[in-house]
């Protein structure tokens, strides 16, 4: 009982339960808390969605017989292409496709039943509209495949000499949110986690209560430490919250140890805060520090593969992302998540992110105390 | 219109006078443009690829070294037995397994399955693997003369506007849409909540300028700033991403004029709102942001966006401004594409003014 008794009476228990109330009684952070990372965790699952599916079609059907009708709803059987209209020539087609009308066309020609009859090869033409470089990529890809595997049916004579069996592991319906929500959750932790650490130092500094805390007999360490640990659980709460809309909202899987996933995600909170301290003592009003953390968020978010991936982007980018905590939380969080990978796999990213979190609370505890004092 | 000129040379003169604003105008969406420009790229390139060969054949040779030049895919070293494990520890994203029997059971005329096991965690790059390794087995099993005959059907593909699927001309057009939607609108709140938060905003209350006139000076003023940021940055994009016109620009001109009045309103909206700069600049920055980056089809298509949210994106001025930017940049349809755009951005820009000068009205003395 004693040592507890010790804490109670302690100033770093007086200043915590100061902040705490503080803390409780300011509504806006409290929104800021709850408002923001749900919206923004449900508006990126939802919108952000590489599918390619319903991809409208245009389909000159110069044969018009039983085989070229089989071969366009071979194409649009699996739902990736879709008819939308049929134009009566080539010209028309390729008009629509200008303006935007249909996405692909196909172009079957007259001696199309003529030509499969004989020896001949048919010959079709694929159109796709490319504005959208990645969409066409997998568009076309998916198109010569059908048309393939259509044209094996018609000789099944020669069976295909070798086949590929293709197995995708750890999201097998390659259900686009499982790739970006485990993302987002690092994205609005890194938010929440420096936005809020900011505004609670700031406002202290706008007020001008931070002299009146100097004027008390408390050491620098208890203030910072007291204002760190409300904080830090709140933050956590956050987490619980993002993981719970993940996993309900979209079914995102939880492979992972769940106690290795919170610890990680404490070590990124005070990645957070470091940030956030920092930001503070480096500005001199709200305006300011909001401003400023424009500079620093918007790289972090977009170097940490949580929207596009690492691997696409240039070799200079890629390097710079090493220097990014948040892309490592952003792959621990995946990996977790998905792969139910443990700390076996995930130790560098950790021992990463650790480095990261006590250099930023250091210098940052080290530039507060130096304007304290 | 005198008052409005005069409420616009007064906005200029306290504009140029803050640096720190000033800087941010044209350093922030030069950082994004380079930002965005260089990092947003959907398709990986230098796949790590683990191939197991049981067979050890020629042939299973022959199709692994193909794999490789395919220039899509980069072996990695992997010693264990199963790749599975190499997939786990994130070392390859895609294993291809030969089987023992793979020259066999070909010269046998039998057909000999490949077990490919790809890693699903990027749903848009498992897509791309999976395609361009059964894209490269047929034109292997074809080059090696494994077929009896040729394929029966040939399909010939055109890839329009885009023939080398260069990702560049589809994020950069989209990264103007992005920073003119977001940056405009942040000086225009900024200045609007800072008389607020002032109180030189009780000023103008009591004189006799009107809330038409009010805004409509500052919209002017920050128009012209706006235009600045504009021409910087489409400059600046267009000589270090390689683009340019492929029509008649002046859709795209014109287009990029009401666009910037439609993200001015906005940022005027939010800051007839917010009491002061800091929830200002959180209003643009939390709402642009989310709406430009994610609702106006900037990364992946709109189409895909599932139905009531799909709504939303309908009054996203970005959305309107990135279809007319691709059109300019890359399609080059013109005015016949795209007018509809200019038409719905219009009435944006409108309905946004009215909504700011209703707010505003009902603040000011009456008379």
């Amino acid at each position: 009982m004693k040592p507890l008794r010790r804490l109670i009476e302690s100033r770093f228990w007086v200043l915590t339960v100061k902040e705490i109330g503080q803390i409780l009684r300011n509504k806006q952070l409290i929104f800021l808390l709850v408002f923001p990372p749900t919206v923004q965790l449900l508006i990126f699952g939802l919108a952000l969605n590489p599918d390619v599916q319903n991809l409208k079609l245009g389909v000159v059907d110069y044969s018009n017989t039983p085989m070229s009708r089989e071969l366009v709803s071979a194409l649009t059987a699996n739902g990736v292409f879709q008819v939308d209209r049929a134009p009566p020539n080539e010209q028309i087609l390729g008009e629509q496709v200008r303006r935007g009308e249909v996405t692909t066309g196909l172009v079957i020609p007259p001696t199309f039943n003529r030509d499969l009859k004989s020896d001949h090869s048919a010959e079709v033409q694929v159109l796709i509209d490319a504005v959208d470089a990645n969409t066409a990529g997998i568009a076309s890809g998916y198109a010569a495949q059908i048309i393939n595997q259509f044209s094996q049916k018609l000789a099944p004579q020669s069976s295909a000499a070798i086949e590929t069996q293709a197995t995708i592991l750890y999201n097998p319906g390659l259900v686009s949110s499982w790739f970006i929500v485990p993302g987002v959750l690092g994205l609005v932790l890194n938010l929440g986690s420096s936005l809020v650490s900011t505004a609670t130092v700031v406002r202290e500094k706008d007020t001008g209560t931070l002299e009146q805390l100097l004027m008390t007999p408390a050491a620098a360490w208890e203030i910072i430490l007291a204002k760190v640990v409300p904080l830090f659980v709140l933050l956590l709460g956050e987490v619980m919250l993002a993981v719970t809309v993940a996993t309900l909202v979209f079914h995102v899987p939880f492979r992972g140890n769940f106690f290795l996933f919170m610890g990680f995600s404490g070590l990124y909170i005070c990645v957070g805060i470091g940030i956030g301290f920092l930001l503070a003592t480096i500005s001199r009003s709200q305006q300011q520090a909001i401003l400023t953390s424009f500079f620093i968020n918007l790289p972090l978010i977009q170097l940490s593969g949580a929207i596009a991936p690492i691997e696409s982007m240039p070799r200079f980018f890629q390097i710079l992302s090493l220097f990014n905590p948040l892309r490592h939380y952003v792959k621990i969080a995946r990996s977790l998540l998905l792969k139910g990978s443990g700390l076996d796999v995930l130790y560098p990213e950790a021992l990463a992110l650790t480095a990261f979190a006590i250099a930023l609370l250091a210098i940052s505890t080290y530039k507060f105390r130096t304007q304290l004092s | 219109m005198k008052r409005i000129l005069a409420q616009c040379r007064k906005e200029l003169a306290q504009f140029r006078r803050d640096r720190l604003t000033l800087a941010l105008a044209f350093i922030l969406p030069v950082m994004t443009l380079f930002i965005f420009g260089f990092a947003i790229r959907l398709e990986a390139k230098n796949i790590s690829i683990v191939v197991q060969d049981l067979d050890r054949s020629n042939l299973s040779r022959r199709y692994s070294e193909g794999i490789y030049e395919t220039n899509q895919f980069v072996p990695v070293r992997w010693s264990g037995s199963d790749p599975l494990d190499a997939l786990d520890r994130g070392i390859g994203k895609a294993a291809v397994i030969i089987p023992s029997d793979f020259n066999r059971e070909i010269t046998a005329g039998k057909t000999s399955t490949i077990q490919v096991l790809i890693d699903g965690t990027d749903v848009n790059n498992a897509r791309v693997i999976k395609n361009s390794i059964q894209a490269f087995t047929r034109s292997f099993v074809q080059n090696q003369g494994l077929t009896a005959g040729t394929s029966k059907i040939i399909a010939r593909t055109r890839l329009w506007f885009n023939p080398g699927r260069q990702e560049s001309l589809y994020i950069v057009p989209g990264v103007f849409g992005v920073i003119l939607a977001i940056y405009p609108s942040l000086l225009a709140a900024l200045a609007m909540s800072r008389e607020k938060e002032q109180g030189t905003i009780l000023q103008t209350y009591a004189s006799s300028i009107s809330a038409a006139e009010l805004l409509l000076g500052k919209c002017l003023a920050y128009f012209v700033v706006g235009i600045g940021q504009a021409l910087f940055v489409i400059a600046l994009g267009c000589a270090v991403f390689r683009i340019w016109f492929v029509g008649d620009p002046t859709p795209f001109i014109i287009g990029t004029g009401i666009f910037l009045i439609a993200s001015i309103m906005f940022g005027l909206l939010i800051g007839v709102r917010a009491n002061n700069r800091s929830v200002a600049v959180q209003g643009v920055a939390s709402a642009g942001f989310l709406l430009a980056l994610l609702l106006s089809g900037f990364i992946y298509p709109l189409s895909n966006i599932p139905f009531p949210l799909s709504l939303v994106t309908y009054i996203v001025p970005a959305r309107y401004f990135i279809e007319i930017s691709r059109d300019a940049f890359v399609r080059g349809t013109g005015w016949a594409g795209v007018w509809t755009a200019h038409a719905c951005l219009t009435a944006l820009a409108f309905v946004l003014f009215s909504i700011a000068r209703r707010i505003m009205g009902r603040m000011q003395l009456p008379g």
